[in-house]
Formats: C-alpha cells, structure tokens, sequence
C-alpha cells in the first residue's frame, strides 16, 4: 500500500510536469497560425480532452465487461471513475469546441456528426450517472451500469454514422485532405509537437485522475460498509 | 499574399479559461468528496467504539 | 433449439393472451400515439405542404413516445406481479425469456403502428401504404427500437425511479435508429430512388443486428437475482 502511494505521488508529479509543459508550448512554443490567429492554440487542448474523454469510455467498457466477467467489486469503481472523467473532458471537448467554432465557422453551434455525438454521448454517460442513482444495492448497480456502459459504447459509432450521412463541416486535421473545409490548417512541425505533448500530458492526467477517483470510490465503499456495520 | 491572423485573443482566453476552469471544478470536488468521505468515516469509527 | 423456440414461443403466447384479456397495454399506447398526433396537429399547423416533410418525423416520434409508454408497462408488470421471479425459476434459457418480451413488444408496437397509419392516412387525405417501403422501414425500425427497448426496460423495472428512467436511458442509444427511419421513411413517402434510401436500411439493419446480439449477450445480467 504504502510503495503504490509512492507510486501515485510520483505519477502526479510527473503529469503536472507534463501538463506545464504542454501548457508553456501552446502558449509560447507554438506559432500564432496564419488566419485563424490565437483561437487555434485552443486546438491543442481541444482534442486531447476529447481524447480523454474516449479514453475514459473505452475504459469503462473495459471495466464493465471486466466487471461481468469477474464480479469484482473494484472494476465497477474503475467503470464509474473512469465514466465521470469521460463525461467531464468530453465536456471540456464541447464547450471549447463551441468556443472556437464562433469566430471561425461564425457560429457557436452546428449540427455536425462530431458535434452531435460528443453531445449525445454526454448524454449516454449522463444516463448512465442517472441509472446508478436509482439503484441502492451495490452489487446490482455495478452490474446494471457495467450493463449500460457496454450498450452506450456501441450506440456512439452508430450515431456517429448516422449523422455522418448527412455532409460534415468539421475540420479533419490529421490525415483529412480537404482544405475546402472552412477552419482547416496543416500543422507546422512546432504546432505537430505541442499536439503530441498536449496528448501525452492529457493521458498522463487520466491516468493519475483515474487513480484517484478510484481510491475515492475504495474509500466511498469503506465508509458504506462502516454504516452497514453499524447499523446491524 | 501575406494576411494578418485575425484577433481572436478573446476566445483564445475564454477557452483556456473554460479548460482549466473546469479541470479545477473537477479537482475541487474530488477533494471535498474526499474529505466529507474522511469525516464520515472518523464520525462512524467513532461510533463504532462507543457500541463496544 | 426446439426447447428454445417452445420457451420463447411461450412467453410471447402469455403476452399477447394476457393483452388479449385485459387490452390495457395496446389501448393505452394507441390513445397516447393518437393524442400525440393531435398535439403535432396544432403544435405544427400541419398543412398541406408542411406535412410533406415532416410527415415521418411526426410518425416516429408517435412511435417512440408510444413504445416507451408500452415497454415501461409490459416490463412493469412483470415485476410487480412477480411474473419475472417466476419466468426465471423456469427452468428454461434465459435469453429465450428476453427473445419472447421483444417479440411480444414488437407485437404491440406493430398493432399500434397498423392502426396509426391508416388514421393517419385518413386524418390528413394521404396515402401512406402507396409505398410497401414505408412498412418494411418500420419493421426494421420497431425490431432495433424494441431490442434496446426491452433490455433497458428490464433494467429500468429493477430501479428506484422506474417511471422517469426509461426514457432518459433509451432515447439517447437509439438515435441512430430514429434518424435513419426517419430519412427513409420520407425517402419512400417522397418516392426517392432506392439508392438515396439504401444507406439508411443499411444502417437500421446493421443497427438490429448489433444491438439484437448486444442485448442477447447481456440480458442474463440484468434478471439475474
């Protein structure tokens, strides 16, 4: 217990590290790109919190058919942590997303299949926080979230796909070949790198937010047992 | 064929502010969540004693 | 196999026999969809050249409202007169008890849609059978809804705040079902060539098929007790 804790500390100081890193090279490193001007550094930040917030559904599917699997109390904490996580950089995600889309498509809001999804799958894992919610037997709502975790991560390719059918207007930076689309760039080779620094410090910041949302939970879990206890 | 990027420092700021703005939201009440936890669990071992 | 087949058969011979005696669930479904047509009717002044396009939408939405109504209450019912706890003693597959409520929920939404459509027809002096696509987009689109549907519904069931989960749980997964049968819905009523309409049967049949699996697969975990 004691060495793992050394083992968190550590992780934590290096993702603070990381995120100064990051932080220093999209606002000194990277140039100022040639129209858009400053709103793109949002870019950076932009995409690795979406990243962070696929990161932590893919995990919570993980978990929930680790969960299914083993009956192991500890994968439902990893599925809820790693589903709050998600739910608040998927946040981050929008929001920015909105903000930069206001001066460079002239609009705070479009019915874009990224958009729309990033949009519905807050909504999925908002269910999901809502689902736990109405159940008190733990062991029941672990299975049922692990449940609703495993049928939300299939739904979000399909509606993804589904609004695809409709024409995007989203910039697809890496590896898109369509300069038409209004707000698209190539990177610099400095804008490239802040890019892979803002995803490595990003993952870092789960990782060590996961870790801890879990021993929260290991510890919501003590308390409940204390009470149990108690009362009997 | 050289243009002046346009100005758009404001959102640039809004949107930093909203990322970290948030990321501090969430740290925050991971802390609070912890604490109340902490308390809740003193307030119980304590009880716990007084039963014995 | 057999075995399977007979269990499943079983419990969507007991839901419709129980509906055919008390016409609750259908009746109650089927008024709901009428008045939410009636809403939209004033909500949307649909005219006569309003409706051409928002004909499917107004369909659908009827459907989805109305299935939610129903799921909740087949599923309901099961819990609260403790016909789940006995279905599960049954010494039978569990997913053949999952199989049998789906069926038997695609039954009713199927009645329900059987009798909006020609309302509906009358209603607004159209023709919405002039297409047989139009009915082949439904039965995809009511077999995926219901797949989903029952699952969460035995979830929701299990739940402390049944009555308002459902709804929250199961519409955002089923989007992809709503906005293809929506499209090709008004792709057929507009006569469009099939190949503007393809991809989205694809995606409703692609969407019955994961979701149908997904839901076979899980479902021994959500009745487990």
């Amino acid at each position: 217990m004691k060495a793992r804790s050394r083992v968190l500390l550590g992780l934590d100081v290096v993702t603070l590290l990381v995120m100064a890193a990051a932080t220093y090279m999209v606002f000194i490193y990277a140039p100022v790109e040639r129209t858009m001007g400053l709103v793109q550094k949002v870019f950076y930040f932009h995409v690795a919190a979406g990243w962070t917030g696929m990161l932590g559904f893919l995990a919570a599917v993980v978990a929930g058919i680790a969960y299914l699997a083993t009956r192991k109390s500890s994968w439902d904490l990893v599925g809820l942590g790693a589903i709050e996580i998600g739910l608040v950089f998927a946040l981050i995600n929008i929001i920015t997303g909105s903000i930069w889309a206001r001066p460079i498509w002239n609009t705070w809001w479009t019915w874009d299949p990224r958009l729309t999804t990033a949009t519905i799958m807050e909504l999925v894992y908002a269910a999901y926080l809502m689902l736990r919610q109405g159940i008190e037997d733990p062991e029941r709502r672990a299975r049922f979230g692990a449940v609703y975790a495993i049928v939300g991560f299939i739904s979000v390719p399909l509606t993804f796909f589904s609004i695809r059918i409709y024409r995007t207007i989203h910039p697809v930076v890496i590896g898109g070949g369509d300069p038409t689309v209004s707000g698209s760039f190539s990177m610099t080779p400095a804008m490239g790198a802040t890019f892979g620094v803002a995803l490595v410090a990003f993952s870092f910041l789960f990782a060590s937010l996961l870790w801890h949302r879990i021993r929260l939970g290991q510890l919501g879990a003590q308390v409940e047992q204390l009470k149990l206890k108690l009362m009997h | 064929m050289e243009t002046t990027p346009a100005n758009t420092l404001g959102y640039f700021i809004a949107g930093y502010t909203v990322i970290f703005g948030t990321m501090l939201v969430y740290l925050v009440s991971l802390v609070v969540r912890h604490r109340n936890l902490m308390q809740e669990k003193r307030m119980l071992e304590d009880l716990e004693k007084e039963k014995k | 196999m057999s075995a399977f087949l007979r269990a499943m058969g079983a419990v969507v011979w007991k839901d419709l026999a129980a509906e055919l005696r008390s016409r609750e669930l259908i009746s109650s479904m089927l008024v709901f969809a009428l008045l939410v047509i009636l809403i939209f009717n004033f909500a949307l002044e649909l005219d006569a050249s309003a409706r051409a396009n928002v004909t499917s939408g107004v369909l659908w939405v009827t459907f989805v409202f109305a299935g939610t109504l129903g799921l909740n209450r087949s599923l309901a019912i099961e819990k609260d007169r403790g016909c789940l706890d006995g279905l599960l003693l049954a010494p039978v597959d569990r997913t053949a008890i999952y199989f049998g409520k789906a069926a038997a929920n695609l039954v009713f939404i199927l009645v329900v849609a059987a009798i909006v459509l020609p309302v509906y027809s009358v209603l607004y002096n159209t023709n919405l059978f002039a297409q047989p696509g139009v009915l082949l987009v439904i039965l995809l689109g009511a077999e995926g809804y219901t797949a989903v549907g029952t699952l969460l519904a035995t979830m929701a069931v299990q739940t402390r705040t049944r009555d308002i989960l459902l709804p929250i749980l199961l519409f955002p997964v089923v989007i992809p079902v709503l906005v293809a049968a929506v499209k090709a819905t008004s792709g057929y009523l507009q006569a469009l060539p099939l190949d503007e309409i393809r991809p989205w049967l694809n995606l409703l049949v692609t969407y019955d098929l994961v979701f149908t699996a997904a839901a076979f697969m899980v479902f021994e975990y959500v009745v487990e007790e």
